[in-house]
């Protein structure tokens, strides 16, 4: 506690320091709301100047863009369907379902004190545990028991916003077939990338990098979306969103209380995993939230609960992501990599003897972390109250600012033109999927656990010497395997069930 | 005004030290028409890697030295192939500048890519070349150097794992598949696909074994988390003194190497390019790229290549790759 007040006092200790953390807090925010530019933008931007910088100041100012950039996303994604970051699409599922009925101001709430509550949370375990988390997590989670989480993740995801559990099944099947194109992840065997079309001969060097989850998340929520809006136009059934800046109550947050605390812990978890991290924290939490729901039928229909399990679960990886950094330095994604990358500017190694080596500094960064968290609820506040006025500008107005949005989104991602395509196509098949009743979000979600699940089950078949028996054998993967079946059995029978129930009725 | 400056600078600097080795040999005229607007750099992997901190250190040298602007470009995906076609659908006017790596020779001599480095692409300059070396866990009993984790893999044959980075025909799983097979070696390998994964299943225990570059886990090896054991090079370096060399364990191959260098299009007019190697060789030798190469360890092998030079090495190279994939089966 004494580390964390000098760690405190030394932030808002002199001026520029309250400027800097100010600056990264809006900036992340900023940058984290517009989808193409990210936080990640603004830490490439600013990376150079670090080395000018104090380190505290420079280590505390990636540290509260991390956290806001993360937030940021979250407006976009409830006003307009766009997600900023990846990590914020499922808070499009119901967000953006609000913003139609007229609760945008309360999604926005939602997702504004979520996040706050997330990553404060995560940041006080992350005070409080970072050495004996950081060296279970890495022990204790080798391939098999990544795979077994990722099963995990599939047992769960067919449920996300199909109409049935067969066409849940059928759209995360779907996603599982589109994440093998490229190469494969131990023989780098093309797959898709060469061969012949109606007896012509291609190769496509474009293909071998795979199907990227991002352009397919603008495609299938923001092309589709607009595309689903300018038909309703045309038919001139469409009914503009009311711009409400009501706020959620307290008997509202009261009443989701157990999905925050599994989304946090979901979030957590999938933070500290190299590799893992906040997107597939964000879509799990959902899953999680959906599954256990009493309200269960209104998930993706507009349901406070959904945002407020996604944007917990996101934000909440933030603080576990940095347990690994700091404690054996292993950065778990871009955004950590920067961080790590100012601490060796410094002369400081990320590491098992950073407590003793830079022990103050650490400390900055865990209370430059948690006020970030706290601040965004204030800051939240002002936007939940200002930025829904944007709702107000006529839609033919909006629909090319946003296309636009997810165009350069779409290719600042990897500056390769196919992924431009790719969200155009998906646009088209996202709005098809949904006319159809099978779901958009089950096709990331496969296609996001599909690449990673696949490069973990290799792996493990090659240290388990292809034993398959062998992901019995360790408990965790064994437990997780085993929960992952009772989820899908149960919902199976449940659907059969439901079924018989409703013949029942009609007869 | 910055481009004479710069020369004059050079000039300058070269007469005081009065022998100009390689670093500040002075810049032909910049060729007509060329360096009026900031070169395109592509960089064919994710933003924070290898590549992309060389790329970087690269552009800011050569700016630094002959007032030539960059704009770093990164086009990540299927291992560093995905670039390729935006870099040849470039016009052939020396404006577009390729980083490219080992892995692509090696992808040309298994057949993945139709380019080949040394004759489609005009190397301007290598500016990287590093060894690899196997490296374990400091606290591990079973063994503790090379001798006694060669007597242990002999006594309890295929118990052991290696991490490695890489995916099958790449250097790193050639060079072990050498090792292997000199010494008669039984090791389960194990391929990973992400840095942070790799370096986190040696310490945390999923693999006992790992096979990597130094500069890549130097943060590990200043840190004690990890130990180096063997080192691939004919001769030992200074900084790893006492860790003896594939050769002195008794495997006789020429090792392959990990090298990063600089591509513009076949095409290009050869005064640009002849400027741009020029140039190239100036960033090599400024103060702040000397500085980054010497954090990354790479000054422990002379890394620089000049456009013959790195011609030589990548045939070279491409030779070595046939040979082995032939004996191994692999590719076409």
């Amino acid at each position: 506690m004494d580390l964390f007040i000098q760690g405190t006092l030394s932030l808002f200790g002199d001026p520029t320091s309250i400027m800097i953390f100010f600056l990264g807090l809006f900036g992340g925010m900023l940058f984290g709301a517009i989808p193409g530019v990210n936080m990640l933008t603004l830490g490439a931007v600013l990376l150079p100047f670090t080395i000018t910088m104090d380190p505290q100041n420079a280590v505390m100012l990636f540290s509260v863009i991390y956290c806001a950039g993360v937030f940021g996303g979250a407006i976009t994604a409830i006003l307009f369907n766009i997600p900023g970051a990846p990590e914020n699409a499922p808070t499009c599922l119901d967000g953006y379902p609000m913003t139609l009925k007229g609760e945008a101001g309360k999604a926005i709430g939602a997702a504004v004190s979520c996040s706050a509550l997330g990553g404060t949370v995560s940041a006080v375990i992350m005070m409080t545990a970072t050495g004996i988390v950081a060296s279970f997590a890495v022990r204790a989670f080798g391939p098999p028991e990544i795979f077994a989480l990722i099963l995990f993740g599939l047992a769960v995801s067919a449920s996300i916003g199909a109409s049935t559990l067969w066409k849940g099944w059928l759209s995360v099947l779907a996603g599982l077939m589109i994440a093998t194109i490229g190469s494969d992840p131990v023989g780098g065997v093309p797959r898709f990338s060469e061969g012949a079309i109606l007896g012509l001969d291609y190769q496509s060097y474009y293909l071998s990098a795979g199907i990227h989850f991002i352009p397919m998340i603008l495609g299938f929520f923001a092309v589709s979306e607009v595309l689903a809006q300018a038909i309703n136009i045309a038919k001139g059934t469409r009914s503009r969103p009311q711009a409400s800046i009501e706020f959620p109550t307290i008997a509202e947050f009261v009443a989701v209380r157990w999905t925050i605390v599994r989304s946090v812990f979901v979030g957590f978890f999938a933070g500290i995993l190299p590799g893992i991290g906040a997107t597939l924290a964000a879509f799990l939490g959902y899953s999680q939230a959906e599954r256990w729901s009493k309200n269960r039928d209104n998930f993706g229909k507009g349901e406070l609960e959904g945002v407020v399990a996604c944007e917990t679960a996101n934000n909440a990886a933030t603080g576990a992501a940095m347990i690994p950094l700091l404690a054996l330095g292993l950065p778990g994604g871009a955004l950590t990599a920067m961080i790590m990358g100012i601490f060796q500017i410094h002369g400081m190694e990320p590491g098992p003897l950073i407590f003793v080596n830079s022990g103050d500094l650490v400390w900055i960064t865990f209370a430059a972390m948690f006020w970030a968290n706290l601040m965004i609820i204030f800051l939240g506040w002002v936007q939940t109250k200002t930025v829904v006025h944007i709702l107000r500008v006529p839609f033919r107005w909006l629909a090319p600012g946003i296309l636009i949005l997810a165009i350069v989104g779409a290719f600042a991602l990897r500056n390769l033109f196919i992924d431009v395509w790719i969200m155009f196509l998906a646009g088209v098949a996202g709005y098809m999927l949904r006319r159809t009743g099978y779901s958009a979000a089950g096709v990331v979600l496969g296609l996001i656990l599909g690449k990673l699940g696949e490069s973990a089950f290799a792996k493990s078949m090659q240290l388990m010497d292809y034993n398959m028996l062998g992901f019995m054998q360790r408990p965790i993967s064994a437990v997780l395997i085993i929960v992952a079946a009772v989820i899908i059995t149960s919902s199976i029978v449940s659907e059969l069930r439901g079924k018989k129930l409703q013949k029942a009725l009609i007869d | 005004m910055k481009n004479f400056r710069n020369l004059a600078m050079a000039g300058l600097m070269a007469s005081i030290a009065g022998t100009a080795t390689y670093a500040q040999s002075a810049l032909p005229d910049l060729p007509r028409g060329f360096g009026n607007r900031p070169l395109t750099m592509i960089v064919p992997y994710g933003a924070g890697g290898g590549s992309d901190q060389l790329s970087r250190a690269m552009a800011k040298a050569i700016e630094e030295e002959t007032g030539l602007s960059f704009q770093v470009v990164n086009k990540p995906g299927g291992g560093g192939t995905a670039a390729i076609p935006d870099f040849m659908i470039s016009p052939p006017d020396g404006f577009t500048v390729m980083e490219h790596i080992d892995t692509a020779v090696a992808a040309y001599a298994k057949g993945d890519i139709r380019e080949n480095p040394a004759e489609d692409w005009i190397p301007i300059c290598i500016a990287q070349i590093t060894f690899s070396q196997i490296y374990i866990r400091p606290d591990e009993t079973r063994y503790t150097d090379w001798e006694s984790l060669v007597a242990y893999i002999d006594a309890h044959p295929d118990e052991l794992s290696i991490g490695i980075l890489g995916k099958v025909g790449s250097m790193e799983l050639v060079t072990m598949q050498q090792i292997s097979d000199a010494l008669g070696l039984k090791v389960r390998q194990v391929n990973y696909d992400k840095p942070a994964e790799t370096y986190g299943s040696l310490i945390g225990g999923h693999v006992d074994i790992l096979f990597e570059q130094p500069g890549d886990v130097r943060s590990f090896l200043d840190g004690g988390q990890m130990k180096p054991i063997l080192t691939f090079l004919n001769e030992r370096p200074s900084v790893f003194a006492d860790v003896p060399t594939h050769r002195e364990v008794g495997a006789d191959f020429e090792a392959l190497t990990r090298f990063r260098g600089f591509f513009v299009k076949k095409g290009v007019a050869p005064d640009r390019v002849e400027y741009l190697e020029a140039a190239c060789k100036a960033g090599f030798g400024n103060p702040g790229f000397t500085e980054f190469n010497e954090a990354k360890y790479m000054n422990l092998v002379q890394s620089y290549r000049d456009r013959e030079g790195s011609v030589q090495l990548i045939s070279e190279t491409v030779d070595v790759y046939r040979d082995v994939y032939e004996q191994l089966g692999i590719g076409q």
